[in-house]
């Protein structure tokens, strides 16, 4: 099992993508709007996007692990070989699901030393492990919709699907602009997104506020809900006759 | 170290009243029945399409049949699989992307627990040189060769091999029949599906055919050869009329390209004879066959009706599943 999983987190880190995606641009967007002085939404504008950069990064890691790969990996057959292997179901999925928490952590640990650095935030160490623990146990519904995604979509549209999902997810969500700024039925949409309410719990932790349990069901609803929708994807697929 | 087994021991596979239906006029399976004794080297051949990959998917635990039971080692195929006693190489089976040879080949040792040394199973497959290398940068037979040390990973007890030496120079299927009777020798059970029927002659203890869903002659690779007298007849004769040739006595088909004929016949005595007698030269004659590429030639020929087969007759007890 730990066989495993540190072997799709090797070939994950291999991914010139993945790097690139989640790490270096979050932490190029950290450098340009971060490094202001000023506050916004209570909070210092460098912790503030601190969370927003920590947020979309760890979103997109945790699908990162599933999504385009597992559409991938389905389709040339890989799936199939490992089906014949002795590792089952359950331990499939469990290998995913750790593969997804653990690697939000790069992304998180560089934009945390950036932000210490460069963005004149000084956090609490109870504040930061809050924030850390709230964005590791927050990967869990994402891992799920890469799950999703990756079981929905065949190959490159897998990609693309991902892609468009992920920037959805951080401009309705409140991540990339405030939400207050959004138009009235965008504001509608992006309340009921899991990033919306990853992103409110990530402040709430880091500013030192109380967090909203509404927060926290929202996205235990979402990750219930997309779990479900990967196993039934996935039993169709294992029985149907592809 | 696995030991020897005797038959008596209980079957590797058992297919009981097979029947495997995609849509309703699709049978893939058709009430198969057999058995694989433990030890067997056994090659499954048929025309594409015959329903061989759908029996190694379903001994794989891959499918469920839609009726009847398949038993692998004594129980259900899962369970089979789930206890890392099968090793598996299927033909269309992709490798993940961004890993090194070695880093894979050391996963599956260790999904299986460890059964054999990394180098040992390097070696097997011809692949210590490349550990290394990156999985996508493989060349086709490298990938095949990947595959099958992921197969022997287990250290089996009984091993799928569908198609396993498809894009190997010769050099390669060289080595990896000898790989196999290194595996074979220690007790291991090897059901392989191949096209390349010299590689069925010269390994399998047991030849089972299957077209159209249904097995239609098992036996061993003299067994099966033996069950049909066609042979093909090869030579060139100046301006040949297919029409004429193929009211020879005893011809099944005929094939013309330019002056060179090849003709495939139940009674090569008869038909030559005939040939003779018509007058035309006929120089450079081959007499071929006797082969099991006549034989199944014969055999699905005949199963599949097509009317240019003239009754093909089979000799033998090697018809089963009838």
């Amino acid at each position: 099992m730990i066989a495993f999983l540190r072997f799709e987190i090797t070939r994950t880190l291999r991914n010139a993508r993945f790097l690139v995606m989640l790490i270096v641009f979050p932490v190029a967007l950290y450098l340009i709007y971060g490094t202001q002085k000023g506050t916004a939404q209570n909070l210092t504008i460098g912790t503030l996007v601190l969370v927003s950069m920590a947020v979309y990064s760890g979103m997109g890691s945790a699908m990162f692990a599933t999504g385009p790969q597992l559409a991938r990996e389905r389709q040339s057959g890989w799936m199939r070989q490992l089906r014949v292997s002795p590792i089952s179901t359950p331990a499939w999925f469990g290998v995913k699901l750790a593969q997804a928490i653990l690697m939000i952590i790069p992304g998180l640990v560089i934009l945390v030393i950036v932000a210490f650095a460069l963005g004149h935030v000084h956090l609490s160490a109870a504040r930061l492990a809050l924030l850390v623990g709230v964005l590791l146990a927050g990967a869990i519904p994402f891992c799920m919709l890469g799950m999703v995604i990756g079981l929905m979509f065949d190959g490159q549209a897998a990609q693309i699907a991902q892609m468009i999902t992920l920037i959805a997810l951080a401009f309705l969500g409140g991540i990339f602009i405030p939400w207050n700024n959004l138009p009235g039925g965008a504001q509608m949409v992006g309340k009921a997104l899991p990033s919306y309410h990853l992103a409110q719990l990530g402040w709430d932790s880091a500013g030192g506020f109380a967090l909203h349990a509404s927060d926290a069901i929202v996205l235990a609803a979402w990750a219930a809900g997309l779990a479900a929708i990967a196993m039934l994807r996935w039993r169709q697929e294992a029985t149907a006759a592809a | 170290m696995t030991t020897i087994q005797s038959p008596a021991s209980g079957a590797a596979i058992a297919f009981r009243d097979v029947t495997k239906v995609y849509r309703p006029d699709v049978r893939a399976l058709d009430n198969v029945s057999f058995q694989i004794h433990r030890g067997e080297i056994v090659a499954l051949l048929g025309p594409n399409g015959a329903g061989k990959s759908t029996a190694i998917d379903t001994m794989l635990g891959l499918r469920a049949p839609s009726s009847g039971e398949v038993r692998v080692l004594g129980g259900t195929p899962a369970a089979a699989v789930a206890a890392g006693k099968i090793g598996g190489m299927l033909q269309t089976s992709g490798l993940p992307e961004a890993a090194k040879v070695g880093e894979l080949v050391a996963l599956f040792r260790k999904l299986y627990g460890s059964a054999r040394s990394q180098p040992e199973l390097l070696a097997l497959a011809g692949l210590t040189d490349l550990a290394g290398r990156p999985v996508d940068k493989l060349s086709g037979g490298q990938m095949q060769r990947l595959r099958f040390a992921l197969a022997l990973a287990g250290r089996p007890d009984l091993l799928f091999l569908d198609e396993p030496t498809v894009g190997l120079d010769v050099e390669a299927r060289r080595h990896f029949w000898q790989s196999l009777r290194t595996i074979t020798a220690e007790g291991t059970t090897l059901l392989f599906a191949t096209h390349y029927l010299d590689e069925a002659d010269a390994n399998a203890s047991r030849v089972i055919v299957i077209s159209h869903g249904r097995v239609i002659a098992d036996g061993t690779p003299t067994q099966i050869k033996s069950s049909t007298s066609v042979r093909t007849l090869r030579a060139a004769t100046p301006g040949p009329d297919p029409a004429v040739l193929l009211t020879l006595p005893g011809v099944a088909d005929v094939r013309v390209q330019g002056d060179a004929v090849a003709i495939r016949s139940t009674d090569a005595d008869a038909t030559l004879h005939a040939w003779y007698a018509l007058g035309r030269p006929i120089r450079g004659l081959e007499v071929g066959g006797g082969g099991l590429e006549e034989a199944l030639l014969a055999l699905t020929g005949a199963d599949a009706g097509t009317g240019q087969s003239t009754g093909t007759p089979v000799a033998g007890a090697v018809l089963a599943g009838k």
